[in-house]
């Protein structure tokens, strides 16, 4: 029995509770049910669903002046997602208009700004809200969420949704602020900047430079890659929609979700290879070895193009057009260890000082696998920098125990390697929803994960992340320097749905105002 | 020759240089005599693309090697040597050796180890190149090195190989650690081993190209000057070194290549050099269409100091 459907009838009486709880609240400073940090699709849709379950007193802190996160960040040349659209995108929000398979970050974040607008989410948004700390009253069930150059935000609930991927990082190169020429990270794009005629250095090859540089390649007068590990590359099944297609979908939504379904299930059977050391893990090997055969004629750059590390072990990759413009007369692949960069340009070990104008760093994101996203004080002063220092872990990816009405969104675990990433965000969501109705409806002070109950589910996680190509040798951002995987689940987005479904009581610690309210907690009544 | 790999692999990458850090216009160029000069621009020739096939070795050893602080190693190495080979062009451009974009030509020896190289170096195991390189360093490093430098008074010259020999001193360090570490374990495991690898037919066409380049090799510096006795006294350095513990002197591979290097030092020994030499004469005939076109690799070469 979930919590949710368990209590309707308490509702009332725990309605009128709530009511009583904020009022004293209220006097010091207002107190939101639901403060949610991060207005990217995780945010947005937690704001949706929380509103569709009747929870509205809610406030979306973005640090941005727009809605979109990743999708607003990231306008780079050649953005796109690697993931169709059908199936990056809500379930609940389909769109029958995209104009391609994969669309590209515009059309992304159109469609961001179209659930804003379909949802009325602008109302919750507070634009250049910087969260910087935040810490929880135990004694009043509240969290007090400090936000820069602005008054303290107060929430009884909090939705952590600022996503892993939103901090660009910078590369350990000595020399970086030696540079007298432009300097772009991929996700703080300059469009000002104008390429043409340019000699330009990319530094990294992973999923947005193989994104950049066919796009750049275009532009410029000479572009040159620098590459520390080569990426698996598989085919892009990429097409541009016909007209057709999209007005099935938008007479026949059913059409829509069977397409998304087969979509998710062909993804779904990717795993089989990309996430277990498997027979169709060397397939797909070869699969990508004959696709390099078939781009690169040329026997050394497809042995520097060869990753020597397991399909899966580190993001795999989609793109037709990578390999091709890498073999255009303006584009050259270098190899060579980067010794440092000095004011013309990059040193490399073989002793050349490749000079150009602009370096574009395509380096991606500081992921934070061993610290706190900014400082989280829980119960007891406990602090979550100190309990993640060895590598980050909750409690199936949404709440960390001493840290109650916390609640994650794309938290430690919940990476996928072969699916869409919406796929798991919305049973993250649907879960969290469950949670902070818990909260709301049984007025409760806090609910807590049981330290156990997080210990056992990370102890599960980890035995089944070791059998894992992700933990399979290569050093990859899914790990900590330590090879401890903090980020990615060890399997099937449909068992990972399936482990979010339902709230499990017992797993939790509920504190009520009155003590004895822990006892019927326990007995689900 | 026990090293911390760790430590190791944050000097090389603390004791980087460029190209750029060498004045290459510098006075001293004209103290090449007009004697000197036709010998150098050979001797030159075959040191820079002994560089350039170690560069390649390298390349092959990161791929093999397991420890990933030792791949990390010799993927400077590989970008090390190609410097070598880059700045040792940049001496023969300052020499008015080549014109413009030239490259020298490798010697048919040369092209057939390149070719070796190109297409089974990836498939060897790493304790074949591991225990050939540092005998190829030793003889570059204590002979051929030293003799240039002797005979050779332009300071660019002398900047560049001092650059040049610091680097190779850590290639050595690492070559012996890991040709030790390579000897450690049951001696009849590691015979095993070796049985199974020397027998392979890759490997024996790989030495078949490698002992008449070796002599070629000898022959070559002995024409421009270099007392023999002083290339089989740095070859003598391998044996020293390499044998001076018992996991060392275990590994098999440093057996038979220090044993090899005591043939090449024994001229008296016509079981070994006839055939040798023949071979090496033999090579001259070998049908240059039999010879895969240039890998790319070598067209990464460049004397420019910017790029």
């Amino acid at each position: 029995m979930s919590a949710v459907n368990g209590h309707a009838a308490s509702k009332q009486a725990a309605s009128a509770s709530r009511r009583a709880r904020k009022t004293p609240a209220a006097r010091q400073a207002p107190v939101l049910d639901v403060a949610i940090i991060g207005a990217g699709f995780s945010g947005l849709g937690t704001a949706i669903r929380l509103r569709e379950q009747g929870i509205s007193d809610i406030a979306i802190l973005e640090r941005g002046d727009d809605v979109g996160g990743t999708w607003r960040d990231n306008t780079y040349p050649g953005a796109a997602c690697d993931i169709p659209s059908n199936l990056y995108s809500f379930s609940f929000a389909q769109n029958p208009n995209w104009s391609r398979g994969y669309s590209g970050s515009a059309e992304i974040l159109d469609y961001i700004h179209h659930l804003v607008d379909r949802f009325e989410l602008r109302a919750l948004m507070r634009f250049r809200h910087t969260v910087t700390g935040m810490t929880f009253d135990e004694a009043r069930g509240v969290w007090t969420i400090r936000v820069a150059g602005k008054k303290n935000v107060h929430a009884r609930c909090v939705v952590s949704a600022q996503g892993p991927l939103a901090n660009p990082a910078l590369p350990n190169i000595p020399g970086i602020d030696t540079f007298g020429g432009k300097t772009i990270h991929s996700a703080r794009w300059e469009h000002s900047y104008d390429f043409a005629g340019k000699r330009v250095a990319v530094i990294g090859t992973g999923a947005s430079a193989i994104q950049i540089v066919p796009a750049l390649a275009e532009r410029v007068d000479f572009l040159k890659v620098f590459q520390r590990t080569p990426a698996w590359i598989l085919p892009r099944p990429g097409y541009a929609a016909p007209d057709w297609n999209k007005t099935l979908f938008e007479k026949l939504p059913a059409s829509q979700t069977a397409f998304r379904n087969a979509l998710f299930y062909a993804h779904e059977a990717m795993a089989t290879g990309v996430i277990w050391n498997t027979p169709v893990t060397r397939l797909l090997e070869g699969v990508a070895k004959a696709f390099l055969r078939h781009q690169v004629p040329d026997a050394w750059v497809r042995r520097q193009l060869t990753p020597q590390y397991r399909i899966g072990c580190k993001r795999l990759l989609v793109s037709n057009d990578y390999y091709p413009a890498l073999m255009r007369d303006n584009v050259k692949l270098y190899t060579w260890p980067i010794d440092k960069i000095c004011e013309k340009g990059i040193r490399s070990v073989e002793g050349i000082e490749h000079q150009v104008d602009c370096i574009v760093f395509a380096t991606g994101f500081a992921v934070s696998k061993a610290a706190a996203p900014f400082p989280i004080t829980g119960v007891d002063g406990r602090r979550l920098d100190d309990e993640w220092s060895r590598g980050a872990m909750a409690y199936k990816s949404v709440n960390v125990a001493g840290y109650p009405n916390l609640f994650m969104a794309l938290g430690p675990n919940s990476g996928p390697g072969h699916n869409s990433a919406l796929s798991y965000m919305e049973p993250q969501i649907d879960y969290i929803v469950q949670g902070i109705q818990t909260i709301l409806e049984y007025d409760l002070r806090a609910l807590d994960v049981r330290e156990d109950a997080q210990a056992k589910h990370n102890a599960q996680l980890q035995k089944r992340l070791a059998k894992t190509n992700w933990n399979s040798g290569c050093a990859s951002w899914y790990l900590t320097e330590d090879g401890f995987n903090a980020t990615m689940y060890p399997g099937f987005a449909t068992q990972y749905k399936k482990q979010m479904a339902r709230f499990v009581n017992e797993d939790y610690r509920a504190i009520r105002y009155e003590p004895e309210f822990h006892e019927r907690w326990m007995r689900n009544d | 020759m026990d090293i911390d790999l760790e430590k190791m692999l944050a000097k090389v990458k603390a004791s980087q240089w460029a190209l750029a850090d060498i004045d290459w216009d510098a006075p001293g160029a004209e103290l090449i005599t007009d004697e000197q000069w036709p010998k150098l621009k050979a001797f030159m020739s075959d040191l820079m693309w002994i560089e350039h096939v170690g560069a390649r070795g390298f390349a092959a050893m990161a791929r093999k090697a397991e420890d990933p602080m030792l791949k990390e190693m010799y993927t400077y190495f590989h970008a090390e040597e190609q410097r070598h080979a880059n700045a040792e062009m940049a001496l023969m451009r300052r020499w008015g050796m080549l014109e413009e974009d030239e490259i020298p030509l490798p010697n048919i020896n040369l092209r057939l180890v390149i070719d070796w190289l190109d297409t089974q170096s990836d498939r060897m195991p790493l304790e074949v190149l591991g225990s050939v390189i540092p005998m190829l360093e030793v003889a570059l490093d204590g002979a051929l090195c030293t003799f240039l430098l002797e005979q050779v008074d332009d300071p660019v010259c002398h900047d560049a190989f001092k650059r040049i020999n610091d680097d190779e001193s850590r290639h050595l360090g690492v070559g012996f650690h890991v040709l030790e570490m390579q000897g450690h374990g049951k001696a009849y495991r590691l015979g095993l081993n070796f049985m199974g690898t020397v027998l392979n037919p890759r490997l024996i066409v790989g030495i078949a190209t490698y002992l008449p380049l070796l002599s070629r090799m000898r022959d070559n510096v002995a024409a421009m000057g270099l007392p023999e006795e002083k290339l089989y006294k740095a070859m003598n350095k391998y044996e020293r070194i390499g044998g001076r513990t018992a996991d060392g002197r275990r590994n098999p591979w440093f057996q038979l290549i220090s044993r090899h290097g005591r043939l090449v030092a024994d001229r008296g020994n016509k079981l070994y050099h006839v055939p040798v030499d023949a071979m090496v004469k033999l090579t001259d005939y070998y049908p240059r269409a039999l010879l895969r076109p240039v890998p790319t690799w070598v067209k990464e070469l460049t004397y420019k100091t910017a790029a």
